[in-house]
């Protein structure tokens, strides 16, 4: 294969595998406030992803790709509130172990990191262009 | 100066700056994978010294010099530290800033070369018109 649609190939893996985390960043975010449904019940635990290299057997090019959804072991932050359907014996509800300050900052981190992978494409793409003009009659 | 060593020269840059967008695009890709190394491709002057005399592959399994060429003699290693970043908690070395002003000089370079090779042939042609 061809270094630039290689380039191309790596670019566009690495625009899948960011989106792939910015979904993960929606779900905790979205779960930040998801308890458990039963008596002490644990609530959501927060998603974690991690990316690897891998060989792409058709066409020779290592390309990136999600390597694994994770959880987060952390411990979970606890609220006192007798109400809630989760509460314990004492009344206090475990709440998940989303931080949303972290979570935006990931997503910021996927953003910008997306955008440079979207940035290769685009530079590629012109390099492609500037070769096939060489055809054009002057 | 022969003509056709211009050309010659003028795809052989072309090459070399083809492999080198490859590899960063294979860095940006790999920003955020835990323990990736930045690579980087050897310059261009080193590529030209150096002789043309590669073993043959006559069968795609082959292993060739690197994953990105099948020339061999341009060689990817892995690129000196970005000293403002340094090494990363996940072990990884990109400093994407870096390596997107790469590929604006590739951009740069390619577009030159392409230029050249384009206003060299209009040249020519104009000798071959009568």
């Amino acid at each position: 294969m061809d270094p630039l649609s290689a380039a191309m190939k790596i670019a566009g893996s690495g625009l899948e595998a960011q989106s792939t985390r910015l979904r993960i960043v929606s779900e905790n975010i979205a779960n930040a406030r998801s308890t458990g449904d039963t008596p002490g019940a644990d609530p959501y635990r927060r998603k974690t992803i991690t990316f690897g290299q891998q060989m792409d057997r058709t066409s020779g090019v290592e390309t990136v790709n999600v390597k694994k959804v994770g959880v987060d072991e952390g411990d979970f932050s606890t609220e006192f509130d007798p109400s809630n359907p989760a509460a314990d014996q004492k009344g206090v509800v475990k709440l998940p172990n989303v931080n949303i300050l972290v979570e935006m900052a990931d997503m910021r981190e996927a953003n910008r990191s997306y955008d440079a992978n979207l940035q290769t494409i685009k530079q590629t793409r012109d390099l492609i262009s500037s070769t096939i003009d060489l055809l054009k009659s002057q | 100066m022969q003509p056709i060593q211009l050309f010659d020269l003028a795809s052989r840059q072309a090459e070399w700056l083809t492999v080198r967008q490859q590899v960063v695009a294979s860095n940006i890709a790999n920003a955020n994978t835990p323990k990736f190394h930045a690579k980087d491709v050897t310059p261009f002057d080193a590529v030209l010294d150096k002789s043309d005399i590669t073993m043959a592959r006559t069968n795609p399994a082959h292993l060739s010099g690197n994953d990105f060429s099948d020339s061999g003699d341009i060689d990817v290693k892995e690129a000196a530290l970005d000293q403002e970043i340094g090494i990363q908690e996940s072990g990884n070395t990109v400093g994407l800033a870096e390596e997107l002003s790469k590929s604006g000089d590739i951009k740069r370079q390619y577009d030159l070369n392409t230029s050249l090779v384009s206003s060299f042939n209009r040249m020519m042609l104009m000798t071959v018109r009568k």
